[in-house]
């Protein structure tokens, strides 16, 4: 299991990289927000919205493919939670399958989520792509998150793939003496190697934050890079989320 | 001369009440090279965290250089007292490698820039600088050692302790741990039972049965004597 391509463009060095990860995260929200709060038929402006996010991740240099794979599986969820709006929405009829009807307002409205999501995942996609999960702490922290909340996050990230390790193990050592048989079966089982590997977890971890107490963690993670604020980079933020919220408000002037 | 660390008459019990240590008297000098054996359960792993404070003993005391280890000497103790885990999955649990290694500088109110340099020489002279950006589980099993080790090297302890130190580590991985250890200068106590891997490093040998310290004199006296050895369970 590994996660560690995730932010494999985080070291490419761009105006968007040298945006500190708490701008990062700023921008990222307000971008989406800006999507988010399009009245429904802003097209031009969800199309603006879009040239936008697609210019910041040329910008920082994620291959178009890398794009569409990251937004394929979001993508996927939001189509299966949206087709219904195709047929439940009342209105014009456009095509007749069986006892559904696909009307013209209904497809409007499916358009429309579509569009906004994929629009709104951009930004999301920008992030991860450009931030390790260290800068993202580093970000949470700046932010004024809870620096409890940000340690967890950061523990977590490191935690899981020992915990998904300890799981395989277990799994592993059933398939080797023939787990199986009927769906009751299965079920104990399941629910056997999830309570072991979450008290292997919880032994796992007193043993981790013994190892921490060991180099002198008195409750704060120690973040080793950060990202220094410049003028430049905090120009390029304030005129991009500008630009966006200004964008979101024309879609509502009369 | 004042010792290094000094156990006296130390007992210990875990928190259901079963001893770990009864009655353990010990000292190591300076720059001393010592392995603490004992079979599975003997109470090796609980003496090396007792040197490192991270348990406190029921009854005796502990010394760093004469002073009692406290709430109020703890820290400076930790940053003295290198204590590598017997599990580097234990030891190593930030998203980099090389934020793991300058964990124990920071918290020691190192400088980023000093933390990180410290840490990135560390890591070259243990031959990991190509790894110095990975998250732990993408380091293989030998990797994961030493970078567990490097983990307290950075800190420039007097005191290494090392539990295990060689467990499912491959020939050429043990070799390598060997001279690494063979070239510091710090004071060292392995507790192993790897009777080959202590053969080579250390002069002094101790050992724990069932909690009591059962031996402490010289290792080639003890590895000469198979009734010995045999008597404390340390070989079959």
């Amino acid at each position: 299991m590994s996660f560690h391509h995730l932010d494999q463009f985080a070291h490419v060095g761009s105006a968007v990289t040298r945006v500190p990860p708490a701008g990062r995260l700023v921008g990222t929200v307000v971008l989406a927000l800006a999507v988010a709060t399009l009245p429904p038929g802003a097209w031009s402006q969800l199309g603006f919205l879009a040239l936008l996010s697609l210019a910041l991740l040329a910008i920082a240099r994620i291959p178009p493919a890398v794009v569409l794979a990251r937004l394929a599986w979001p993508l996927g969820f939001v189509l299966l939670a949206s087709a219904a709006l195709l047929v439940v929405i009342p209105g014009d009829p456009v095509v007749r399958l069986g006892p559904l009807t696909l009307t013209a307002q209904g497809a409007d409205r499916f358009a429309a989520v579509m569009g906004r999501a994929m629009v709104a995942l951009l930004p999301a996609v920008l992030l991860v792509s450009t931030t390790g999960f260290p800068e993202l702490l580093q970000g949470l922290r700046d932010l004024r998150v809870p620096i409890a909340v940000a340690t967890a996050l950061g523990l977590a990230y490191r935690l899981l793939y020992l915990t998904v390790d300890e799981l395989e193990r277990l799994q592993r050592a059933a398939r080797s003496r023939n787990a199986g048989g009927g769906a009751a079966r299965r079920r104990h089982l399941v629910a056997a190697m999830a309570g072991a590997t979450l008290g292997r977890a919880f032994v796992r971890a007193e043993r981790t934050h013994a190892a921490m107490l060991a180099r002198g963690f008195r409750g704060t993670l120690p973040l080793l890079h950060v990202t220094p604020w410049t003028a430049g980079a905090a120009l390029n933020l304030v005129g991009v989320c500008g630009l966006a919220l200004a964008v979101a408000a024309s879609a509502r002037l009369p | 001369m004042t010792p290094l660390v000094a156990l006296h008459d130390v007992t210990y019990r875990y928190p259901d009440r079963t001893p770990a240590l009864a009655g353990v008297t010990l000292a190591i000098e300076p720059g001393e090279r010592v392995a603490l054996l004992g079979p599975t359960g003997a109470g090796k792993s609980t003496l090396l965290q007792l040197l490192n404070g991270l348990l406190r003993p029921d009854t005796g005391a502990v010394r760093m250089d004469g002073t009692a280890i406290t709430d109020d000497t703890v820290a400076a103790v930790r940053r003295r007292v290198g204590l590598v885990f017997q599990n580097p999955d234990d030891q190593l649990f930030l998203p980099s490698l090389i934020e793991d290694v300058a964990f124990g500088p920071l918290n020691a109110g190192a400088t980023r820039d000093a933390a990180s340099a410290r840490a990135h020489a560390v890591l070259e002279s243990l031959g990991l600088s190509a790894a110095h950006d990975r998250a732990a589980h993408h380091l293989s099993g030998g990797e994961r050692r030493l970078a567990a080790l490097a983990t307290v090297l950075v800190s420039d302890p007097d005191l290494l302790a090392l539990d295990e130190p060689s467990g499912d580590l491959d020939a050429r991985s043990r070799r390598r741990l060997l001279d690494i250890l063979g070239g510091r200068r710090e004071a060292l106590l392995v507790a192993t039972h790897d009777l080959e891997l202590v053969r080579g490093l250390c002069r002094r040998a101790l050992v724990l049965v069932g909690g009591r310290l059962e031996w402490d004199g010289a290792l080639d006296a003890l590895l000469a004597d198979r009734a010995m050895l045999e008597g404390f369970g340390l070989v079959a």
